[in-house]
């Protein structure tokens, strides 16, 4: 199936590169968008596979996170249904605010709407203000494929490639009655379809004390946590 | 030297209150400028403020000049702008004349009758020319520079000639040959001739451009087909002027009753086919959705399209960087026009990040096509925000919360910010209510304690809950509100 399709508009010199359907595992310039260093030991290709679906269990700052390198790699960013997103994080972990369109309110017309922004950006954080049909998925993931984009779903998509999920956090900084919030410690595990069968974990400052997102370094884990250590050599590996 | 056959009869309106140059004043200044044009076509507005007209086909319409005035004046009121009338042959006297009575509590309009100019004139000080003083602009505007009158009615006080009467009786010859070009024009003023003819903006003709469908057209197809002839003729309309729009407006009318309308940035940059695409994409978004079966019959077809270009500018060359800093490819625009079609131009936004002490100040959202510009600008200082880390979702509606204490009581903060107890649990509106596991505030925060009306006292506290949560809680008026989370 990678043989018949070369793109016209596939500006990357590498010959033969994959199309990005979400298995080759052939990595490419032009098949992915980046995500922040912090977060590619999480995704199969260290990057985001275009045409491809990244549910995120419930909307939040990794949900931000994860537009954030491609917005800030020069990707146009749609953020549609979530009228609470707060760029002000985003554009700290990445993201150019001058090349982000909002659609706060999609209503019932959402997938046309979803189909619209796709034609324009490159990446969509959606949440679906209602449960999406299974007929209404595949054709804005027909969309998806054909626009080369990577939508990005705050909640549930059956046939999303990749699932990401913030298993914990806690937030340092704050004592009682003192203090301030400074830093987020969250693990997040992601798991999926095909080439991101294999459960990866990763703990993450989400965000760090400057406001971006960076790996938890050995000593700042929380102790006695079974199962950490074989979670982050899996990071490592992958 | 008075050549002149018959001295036109000005009228000038002066609203002091417009003249200062501002967005929403200007925005006043042109309902004025239209509300005056409704009386007489040939309107120029001579500076902020003030606009005047030939007054004598309309004061003859209208039933004289004093009729006129009175029109215009109760027009403009309407509008809740106060204006002063004058009235004179030729267009200085006129504005001495709209000026001459602001302190005095006449009436507010002032009449020189025809061939009276020259003596009310007469009686003005010189320095009614100075640059500075009233009618400077006028005096710029009527084709003597505000430079160099200042100089030249200092100089004629010093030389004795105290009123404009005693100037104008000076021989022009020797006015021109004493002060030069300046001193002529100003000499032809003071006798009340103008120094060159009333320069009247053309009316605004309607360059709309609409086309009937009869019988209505059911489809959309014939219609975006018209629409892009329609485009065509509106701009050879306003190419054939030297103008452009700054934006299109499309109107589509049902064979029902039911209208559509849109305003498109165009800027002058759309091709007639990108006009078509836009009234395509305002008809696809007026097509119910699918699941309601045909509704082709009871909407009856398009009976009517229309363009009409709105704010129309002098076409002065495209302009680059058309939407801002970022430039937005053709790609992102129709996409996000596309959305605009269906859902409404607000629908649309982009993000402008500014300054504010509240996190919900502190973006503002533009809709798409629109100047960005934020609320608050990002550069001062803003002391008082919440420290620390910067909360991925915030509401945009205040979500209802209660914190209490140990003992179930609501925590309360007093006026010298002291807090009641420490908050141990946070019950979030909607939600099941969560255990406080870490706390730091209160950050009192008192916004515009000058203004009653918009004044508000906050104290803002950061919450961190059992399920590893964080959240931006606010106590107003003694109620618990969640601003924003941390997650």
């Amino acid at each position: 199936m990678t043989a018949g399709q070369p793109r016209s508009f596939a500006t990357s010199a590498a010959p033969g590169q994959g199309t990005g359907t979400g298995t080759e595992p052939t990595p490419g310039l032009a098949a992915t968008l980046p995500v922040l260093p912090a977060l590619r030991g999480l995704l199969p290709r260290g990057a985001l596979a275009r045409g491809s679906v990244v549910a995120v269990a419930e909307f939040g700052l990794l949900c931000l996170a994860l537009a954030a390198a491609a917005s800030a790699d020069g990707a146009w960013c749609g953020i549609a249904g979530i009228p609470e997103a707060g760029v002000l994080a985003a554009a700290a972990f990445g993201l150019d605010a001058g090349r982000t369109l909002l659609v706060p309110e999609p209503g019932p017309s959402w997938p046309q709407v979803v189909a619209s922004l796709l034609d324009g950006c490159e990446l969509v954080l959606l949440r679906p203000p209602a449960p999406a049909p299974g007929q209404v998925r595949r054709r804005l993931e027909a969309t998806l494929r054909r626009g080369r984009g990577v939508l990005v779903v705050a909640g549930d998509w059956p046939g999303a490639q990749l699932r990401l999920r913030v298993v914990s956090q806690r937030w340092t900084g704050l004592g009682d009655g003192h203090g301030r919030l400074r830093a987020c410690r969250a693990e997040v595990t992601a798991d999926g379809r095909g080439e991101a069968a294999m459960t990866r974990a990763s703990w993450l400052w989400l965000p760090a004390e400057d406001g971006g997102v960076a790996t938890v370094g050995p000593p700042d884990l929380p102790a006695g946590r079974p199962g950490t250590g074989p979670a982050l050599r899996a990071v490592s590996a992958g | 030297m008075s050549t002149e056959p018959r001295p036109p009869r000005i009228m000038v309106l002066s609203c002091p209150e417009l003249s200062d140059p501002g967005r929403e004043t200007a925005r006043r200044h042109e309902r004025m400028v239209d509300a005056v044009t409704e009386f007489c076509p040939h309107v120029e507005v001579v500076e902020p403020g003030v606009c005047a007209f030939g007054a004598r086909g309309p004061a003859r319409y209208f039933g004289g000049e004093t009729a006129l005035a009175a029109r215009i004046i109760a027009a403009l009121a309407d509008l809740g702008v106060q204006a002063r009338a004058g009235v004179a042959d030729g267009l200085f006297a006129a504005l001495l004349a709209a000026r001459c009575h602001d302190g005095r509590g006449a009436g507010p309009v002032k009449l020189i009758p025809p061939g009276q100019t020259a003596r009310f004139l007469a009686a003005h000080p010189v320095t009614a020319l100075a640059a500075g003083g009233p009618g400077a602009g006028g005096l710029a505007a009527s084709g003597l520079g505000p430079g160099g009158l200042g100089e030249l009615a200092g100089l004629l006080k010093r030389l004795g000639l105290g009123t404009l009467g005693d100037f104008a009786a000076l021989p022009a010859r020797d006015v021109a040959s004493r002060f030069g070009d300046t001193g002529e024009r100003a000499h032809r003023l003071a006798q009340g001739l103008d120094s060159r003819p009333l320069a009247a903006r053309p009316p605004p003709a309607d360059l709309s451009v609409a086309q009937r469908f009869d019988p209505p057209e059911p489809r959309a197809e014939p219609v975006v087909f018209a629409a892009r002839a329609l485009a065509g003729r509106l701009h050879e309309g306003l190419s054939a002027r030297g103008l452009t729009c700054v934006r299109v407006q499309v109107t589509a009318a049902w064979a029902d009753g039911r209208q559509s309308s849109r305003l498109w940035r165009h800027d002058g940059l759309l091709s007639a086919t990108a006009v078509a695409d836009r009234v395509r994409w305002q008809l696809d978004a007026w097509r119910p959705a699918p699941q309601g079966g045909d509704d082709e019959n009871t909407q009856g077809g398009i009976a009517l399209l229309r363009l009409a270009p709105d704010q129309v500018i002098r076409a002065a060359g495209p302009q680059l960087a058309l939407w801002g800093e970022t430039v937005v490819s053709d790609r992102v625009a129709r996409a996000a026009m596309r959305v605009q079609a269906m859902l409404g131009h607000e629908a649309v936004l982009r993000p402008v990040l500014g300054g504010g002490r509240n996190v919900t100040d502190q973006v503002t959202p533009v809709p798409f096509g629109e100047k960005e510009e934020p609320r608050l600008p990002a550069d001062p200082p803003w002391p008082g925000r919440v420290p620390g880390a910067v909360p991925g979702l915030v509401f945009p509606a205040a979500r209802a919360a209660e914190v209490t204490d140990h003992d179930g009581r609501v925590v309360t903060v007093s006026g010298r910010c002291a807090v009641s107890a420490a908050p141990v649990r946070l019950a979030v509106r909607g939600d099941p209510p969560r255990r406080v596991t870490g706390w730091a505030g209160p950050w009192p925060l008192a916004e515009r304690w000058w203004d009653p009306a918009a004044a508000r006292r906050r104290a803002r506290f950061q919450l961190a809950t059992d399920d590893g949560r964080a959240w931006l809680a606010v106590v107003q008026d003694g109620r618990w509100l969640v601003e924003a989370g941390y997650w």
